[in-house]
């Protein structure tokens, strides 16, 4: 096997030393960050999200595997910035107000990392004004908004709102989160839905490339 | 509908098998019921006496067969020696979780729950809910789960990567989860509980592997130790547990909460005629959105879904910005299904 096939094991497996130690081994071996992030981390991390949408592997599997994914692109994302290298997407995204649970959040931003978007964590318990000034702020393509509590859906109703009338930027506005619907989604008005982790990377890449 | 039995009654008829004039309803209430009565959730959270005023009014003008004690999830956290910061208008806040950045069980206290502020203040509320309405409804108690209790300590992130990385430990920090679930429980039902609910909502989020391997033994403790006291059992695990079914049958609870993510009729034949169902009406899109039409024909069609020993109850707590006149609809009288109907 090849460093990058062991590499991409470690990572499906959430086995965060070997991914550390391959993801050096590959740079030592003159592979190109880039190549490491594209071929390797990125497949791999969509691999952990299609088992993850098919009930394959749950929350504890995902998390150590966001870990190594994490822990192999704090050696490479220095020799992406020296090289002048910048992720094409920006995205914002948080927990609404009133919910203090991070996971999927957390779980999403990973994943958009290793889908090769600029994530600004805006954290949880997010009030609406501090999307907007972020956005404001940041610009950003996409805002992710995030629920685990139903009580707190309404929140993510009024972040909607808020961002439409008050950002002045055409960022496109995705949901998630364990209660939250498609038909939740319409209902709010937001641009998109992912029913999880995995299901949200291809769902910002739809939104942010169906923008001219 | 005419009522003929008191609410204590008609819930201890369905626990029992029997046919109640109509079904119990035991919706879940919290910063609703805070507010419901002119108050704020950081009162309702902090001081027993705005508790239980709060669900008696509720239960009194919405017509609920049980009074609760939940508030929120860090009552025993809080024991353990956690920092909590109330708010007004949310939930309280854990500032530091005990076990986050130091995960040596060795620090962890047992907490004295006559002696803990927060744990003493829920039973207080018990004690107060049966000097102000006798018998008249059913008082449920609550603690928190093994799986939801070792998250609270350890923070959620670290906890379910602990499953993986160290069974050990996280089978060693649930067991201590447990002990002081089955302490708390005591001292409530000692003031006068008559059910105790287990929150583990974490639970969800682990496969059946994980969950049959490590949580659902520590589950079946607390479970039969609460069965012990007298009392009977009421699970509530948020979100989709459909996975979970098969282990949680086992468990022995008398009553299991359905969230609306899980199929009623799935539940039922996972769980068997003994158990008694509640739920699962989508406390968002239908109950808090409405129209009061479409909560009552929600919650008629759970109740033909889950067959006999039924209860009324959303999927989930009831949101803050529910109109009254939709818990209405959910809460009015319902007659129960024909005996023999097993909904399956």
């Amino acid at each position: 096997m090849t460093t990058l096939e062991l590499l991409a094991q470690a990572v499906a497996a959430g086995k965060a030393k070997d991914a550390k130690a391959l993801t050096q081994r590959a740079l030592d071996e003159a592979i190109a960050p880039t190549e490491i992030v594209d071929r390797t981390l990125v497949p791999a991390m969509t691999e952990v999200g299609d088992k993850f949408k098919r009930s394959e592997i749950f929350v504890p599997e995902m998390l150590i595997a966001a870990r190594a994914m994490k822990e192999a692109m704090e050696l490479i994302d220095p020799r992406l910035a020296a090289a002048g290298i910048t992720p094409k997407y920006t995205a914002v995204i948080g927990t609404v107000q009133g919910d203090l649970h991070d996971i999927g959040k957390n779980l999403v931003a990973t994943m958009w990392r290793g889908a090769n978007f600029r994530v600004i964590d805006l954290g949880a318990n997010v009030p609406p004004a501090k999307f907007v000034a972020a956005i404001q702020e940041h610009r950003p393509h996409l805002a992710g908004l995030s629920a685990l509590l139903t009580t707190t859906m309404p929140a993510m109703a009024e972040t909607v709102r808020a961002i439409r009338a008050n950002a002045g930027v055409p960022v496109k506005i995705m949901i998630g989160g364990a209660p939250i619907t498609q038909q939740f989604c319409d209902e709010i008005g937001a641009d998109g839905f992912a029913p999880d982790a995995g299901s949200a990377v291809d769902k910002a890449r739809a939104l942010v490339e169906s923008v001219p | 509908m005419k009522a003929t039995l008191t609410s204590r009654e008609r819930y201890l008829t369905v626990l029992r098998g029997g046919q109640p004039d109509f079904l119990p309803r035991i919706p879940i209430l919290m910063q609703f019921a805070a507010e419901y009565i002119g108050s704020n959730y950081g009162a309702f959270a902090s001081d027993h006496r705005v508790l239980v005023e709060a669900n008696l009014r509720c239960a009194a003008d919405f017509g609920l067969d049980q009074v609760s004690t939940i508030s929120d999830p860090y009552r025993e956290t809080s024991g353990f020696g956690a920092p909590i910061e109330y708010q007004r208008d949310s939930g309280p806040v854990c500032l530091e979780p005990p076990l986050e950045g130091n995960p040596d069980l060795v620090r962890l206290p047992r907490p004295d729950p006559m002696r803990a502020p927060r744990m003493r203040d829920r039973i207080d509320a018990v004690r107060l809910y049966r000097e102000r309405a006798g018998d008249t409804y059913s008082v449920l108690g609550w603690i928190e789960g093994p799986a939801a209790e070792a998250a609270d300590l350890r923070g959620v992130s670290n906890f379910l990567m602990d499953l993986l990385d160290d069974p050990d430990y996280a089978r060693d920090l649930m067991a201590r989860c447990v002990a002081t679930g089955i302490d708390f429980a005591r001292a409530q039902v000692a003031a006068g509980a008559d059910t105790i609910g287990i929150g583990d909502a974490v639970a969800s989020q682990v496969s059946p592997q994980v969950y049959e391997a490590l949580i659902l033994p520590q589950e079946r403790a607390l479970v039969s130790a609460l069965r012990a006291m007298g009392v009977f059992v009421r699970l509530h695990i948020c979100g989709n547990i459909t996975h979970l079914l098969p282990g949680i049958a086992t468990l022995g609870v008398d009553i299991l909460d359905v969230d609306h993510l899980v199929s009623l009729a799935v539940a039922r034949r996972a769980v068997g005629p003994a158990v008694t169902l509640a739920g699962n009406v989508d406390p968002v899109s239908c109950v808090m959105r409405g129209p009061a039409e479409a909560v009552r024909a929600a919650i008629t069609a759970c109740a033909a879904a889950a067959g006999t020993r039924f209860m009324v109850n959303a999927g989930c707590e009831i949101p803050a910005a529910t109109p009254p006149a939709h818990l209405r609809a959910l809460c009015a009288p319902l007659a129960p299904p024909a005996v023999g109907c097993d909904g399956l």
